[in-house]
């Protein structure tokens, strides 16, 4: 087991740069998860660690060792790849061993360490099938099978779960946080699932167009997001935004929405008076209010969910989405007014997309 | 289940017009290579004889060169299917797994000589062995039909291979393999269906080649199949059809077995591609 230092790393194809220098710093038996929308750069970056594509500049090192010009065969790293890629004209065992067959280990140790990863996995009873013979959620187990077996210094997941239906993702992601639990090998697991990434993560790394936005845990993301745009990735639904003018008085501080609005807004020291502004703030952090308190909105459309009511609804041009956990009635066209606590806001700098 | 016996009924109904223009051909020379010499045109035509001559075939095995061309034409066909695929393979391979500068323009070249039949050629490529001093050497053949053939080995190899997934070699190099090992271990067995078709193609080719043994080939002891057969025709007062015929049949033979042994690879390609 091992940290892996990421430092200045960039990725070119020809003119095309896909990476703008990344740096991250992942700890010995920490499980970091890579997010960003498609296209950003995640695969790239494991794929960089793992050896499969080359490095145009900057350096990786696994512990103290840079492993830059070391080919994959050589890093001690597993992967899990996203289509599981499991040898199709070997069975289950001869998939699992492979790695182990190669090293010229022992035919009994081979046996053990496989049985072992099959009982971890629940796989006993498909040793000897082939793996057109599995489900969907077999192939995956079988993948982690074959990293398992191998003690390697690193886990890479690149998308595990995203060929399994909803329901096989949620026990397969349990069933990972519980493996890297028990195991702790550092792992490096890309997702473009938020929910997946903030479940499982130690940390998450947010991407975007080949740059990090922000590194942080879970909560800190979802609690201070350091721009509009990790704001607007994590979460779900996601945060509503309402553009506006931050004004500062001797009272107090407001925004002033386009429509004429306003929003209290905590005083924030970084904030200018006359500031074009973002307002954001979560589904879920709404509350109704009576009288003159809170923003009035029309309701457009009531999706109860059963566990919540999600409720779409137009704040001038701007729709805004709040979720109530109290079985409250609504009617389409039906006027509201939502508010917020103050310590739940967001303000973001418009033009930079900063948070302030 | 009545429904579906009444559809194979009609799909065979529609088949056997075909079925029949393959078959006839066949039949023909089946008839003629077992019947005695005084059935051989017998007017109305049948399809039956009188015995079953074996002794068809051991007397044209004694009477002609069939044994040396049979030989002769295993040895060329096998050579220049091995070397066409151990040639075509490694070309495949690159063309489907790296970038290279001039690849699309190398892809066009090969399907342009795929456009040139070899008979246009055949004045200049004497001249050449001539020149390699190959004339009446059966490895002249050997060369022709394995570089003759390597077009379309490597178009059809290489379409096949870009359909195994890159992912399965990634894998095994994260398992430890060097380049060398996943390319025996995990990419040549899963290539194998396309090297049994490529194979199965390039042997029949070089197995039915007539125009180029015939030019090539001076004397009678370097026939292959196909000229032997028509050097027992051609210029001939009294063409002996029921040697002719039993040569045929003989020489049709290697290639059913070939392609018997051979197909079970396609059927077992065919259950692989299931298996993404
Ligand atoms: N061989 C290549 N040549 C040129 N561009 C490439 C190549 N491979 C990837 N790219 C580009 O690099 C960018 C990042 O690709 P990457 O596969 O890392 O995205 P990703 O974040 O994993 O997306 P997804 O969630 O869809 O898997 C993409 O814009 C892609 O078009
Ligand atoms: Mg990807």
């Amino acid at each position: 087991m091992s940290s892996v230092t990421i430092r200045g790393i960039k990725k070119r194809y020809g003119t095309l740069t896909v990476l703008h220098g990344i740096d991250l710093d992942i700890e010995d038996q920490e499980f970091v998860v890579l997010v960003g929308p498609s296209g950003c750069g995640k695969s790239t970056l494991l794929r960089m660690i793992a050896g499969l594509e080359s490095v145009s500049s900057g350096s990786i090192a696994i512990g103290d060792r840079v492993i830059n010009d070391v080919p994959p065969k050589s890093r001690d790293i597993a992967m899990v790849f996203q289509n599981y890629a499991l040898y199709p004209h070997m069975s289950v065992y001869e998939n699992m061993s492979f790695s182990l067959r190669l090293r010229r280990q022992a035919k009994d140790v081979i046996d053990r360490k496989v049985r072992e990863a099959a009982e971890i996995l629940n796989l006993g009873k498909f040793l000897d099938r082939s793996p057109r013979q599995l489900s969907g959620g077999q192939r995956q187990r079988v993948a982690m099978g074959r990293a398992l077996v191998r003690d390697a210094q690193v886990f890479l997941f690149d998308e595990p779960l995203s060929n399994l239906d909803a329901k096989l993702r949620v026990v397969m992601r349990v069933e990972i946080k519980a493996l890297h639990q028990r195991l702790k090998t550092t792992s490096v697991y890309v997702t473009h699932d938020q929910i997946e990434a903030m479940t499982m993560a130690d940390r998450i790394v947010v991407m975007n167009a080949g740059r990090i936005e922000q590194i942080g845990t879970p909560l800190q993301l979802y609690d201070t997001p350091a721009n509009l745009f990790v704001a607007d990735f994590i979460g779900s639904p996601s945060m509503n935004f309402i553009h506006g003018t931050l004004h500062i008085g001797a009272s107090g501080a407001h925004v002033q929405t386009e429509n004429g609005t306003r929003l209290a807004v905590p005083l924030m020291a970084s904030g200018r008076d006359g500031q074009k502004v973002v307002y954001g703030v979560r589904p879920e952090h709404m509350t109704l209010t009576e009288g003159d308190a809170g923003a009035p909105v029309i309701v457009e459309v009531v999706e109860p969910t059963g566990a919540n009511i999600q409720v779409y609804c137009k704040l001038g041009e701007t729709s805004v989405c709040a979720i109530f956990t109290d079985r409250h009635e609504f009617r389409p066209d039906q006027q509201i007014r939502l508010t917020c606590p103050l310590e739940k806001i967001h303000l973001f700098d418009a033009e930079s997309g900063l948070r302030l | 289940m009545r429904s579906k016996l009444r559809r194979s009924i009609l799909y065979w109904l529609v088949l056997l017009p075909l079925v029949v223009v393959i078959l006839f051909p066949f039949g023909v020379m089946f008839v003629t290579a077992v019947r005695p010499r005084a059935e051989l045109f017998v007017y109305p035509p049948t399809w039956g004889f009188s015995e079953f001559r074996w002794e068809n075939f051991s007397e044209m095995w004694e009477k002609t060169n069939f044994g040396g061309a049979l030989l002769n034409s295993v040895y060329v066909s096998v050579t220049a299917t091995v070397i066409a695929l151990l040639l075509s393979i490694p070309a495949a391979y690159a063309m489907s797994r790296y970038h290279f500068s001039g690849k699309g323009a190398y892809r066009t070249f090969l399907l342009m000589t795929q456009m040139m039949s070899p008979i246009v050629l055949v004045l200049g490529l004497f001249r050449l062995m001539m020149a390699l001093g190959l004339v009446n050497n059966l490895n002249s053949l050997v060369l022709i039909y394995a570089a003759f053939n390597m077009a379309f080995t490597i178009w059809m190899l290489q379409s096949y291979f870009n359909s195994i997934p890159r992912d399965l070699e990634e894998a095994a190099w994260m398992d430890g393999a060097s380049h060398f090992t996943s390319l025996v271990r995990i990419f040549l067995p899963l290539a194998v269906p396309a090297i049994a078709v490529t194979a199965i193609f390039t042997f029949i080719n070089s197995w039915n080649e007539f125009v180029l043994a015939l030019t090539m080939m001076r004397s009678s002891a370097d026939y292959t199949l196909p000229v032997q057969i028509y050097a027992q025709v051609a210029g001939r007062y009294q063409v002996e059809w029921h040697h002719v015929m039993a040569a045929t049949v003989l020489a049709t033979l290697p290639v059913a077995i070939v392609f018997s042994w051979l197909q079970r690879y396609l059927i077992r390609g065919m259950a692989l591609g299931a298996v993404k």
